[in-house]
């Protein structure tokens, strides 16, 4: 879509000087990206909303500050977002607070009502399950299916290159694997 | 409903992970009110300013400095007023 990243480097130089209407259309463009980034690595919609909110806030503040060097401004959204839930999970284990709190689940988009009950079980398992894995394996689960990205795309945004990013994904399902092995968790057949 | 052994096949396992992967990491919409009340915060970023303002340690030192040297102006005013008063009674 040629256009609409052209109107975006429009909009960006705009919010770069300061214009808060550009900047609300950039807002409008990537808040439930990032509210879904952010949701997913703090299992809450509470902290979800308050850390997005914190993303867009310094995001505006240094938005004069950013220039594209071959960083997509997505990519460096994600990056602050990134730093906010890694501070956010350290304070919370300084606090000592149990991490395992209930994940609510909030409706996908086209999901079937009728089969809720059933996945929400098999879902909650598995989201815990992902949250136990390192930061950046969780970041790329997120990136890769919530998102839909595609490797080049994760690598711009976690600083590594595709290869790696496919090599971290193959490791992260293994990973997964031998977990759901371990726990003797069955997932149920489609 | 049939339950799914692991390690059946490590190809298949992975392709079966991955399906229930892209079943549950779907896109989540937030609430129309969670955008709306986020807007409002983007839009009002007072606390943040107050908070860095507080974190600007130059100008906190300024303000600090300014309070007490007010204050001891107060004092040594009050202190010749009362002296002033005080010889005269």
């Amino acid at each position: 879509m040629p256009e609409l990243e052209y109107n975006e480097e429009e909009i960006l130089a705009r919010a770069s000087q300061g214009d808060r209407d550009a900047f609300g259309q950039l807002y409008e463009r990537y808040v439930d990206r990032i509210f879904n980034y952010v949701y997913y690595r703090t299992g809450n919609t509470h902290d979800a909303e308050d850390l997005t909110a914190r993303v867009f806030q310094r995001a505006m503040k240094h938005v004069v500050n950013y220039t594209d060097r071959g960083v997509p401004f997505s990519a460096w959204l994600y990056r602050i977002a990134h730093n906010l839930v890694a501070n956010w999970h350290r304070d919370r284990s300084r606090k000592q607070e149990i991490p395992l709190d209930d994940i609510p689940i909030l409706p996908a988009k086209g999901d079937h009502p009728e089969r809720n009950l059933v996945r929400s079980q098999e879902q909650e398992s598995l989201l815990r399950m992902i949250r136990t894995l390192p930061p950046e394996r969780q970041n790329l689960l997120i990136l890769k299916f919530v998102e839909d990205m595609s490797n080049a795309e994760i690598g711009a945004i976690m600083g590594r290159s595709e290869g790696a990013v496919k090599s971290l994904y193959h490791r992260t399902l293994l990973a997964l694997r031998d977990q759901l092995e371990d726990q003797n968790l069955n997932l149920e057949g489609e | 409903m049939t339950k799914r052994k692991q390690n059946h096949n490590p190809d298949e396992d992975i392709k079966f992970l991955e399906a229930h992967l892209a079943g549950t990491l779907k896109p989540v919409a937030p609430t129309r009110e969670i955008v709306q009340r986020l807007g409002r915060r983007i839009q009002m970023p007072y606390r943040e300013r107050i908070a860095s303002q507080f974190s600007d340690w130059s100008r906190l030192f300024i303000v600090f400095a300014g309070v007490l040297s007010g204050m001891l102006l107060i004092i040594t005013v009050a202190r010749s007023v009362y002296y002033l008063i005080g010889r005269r009674g």
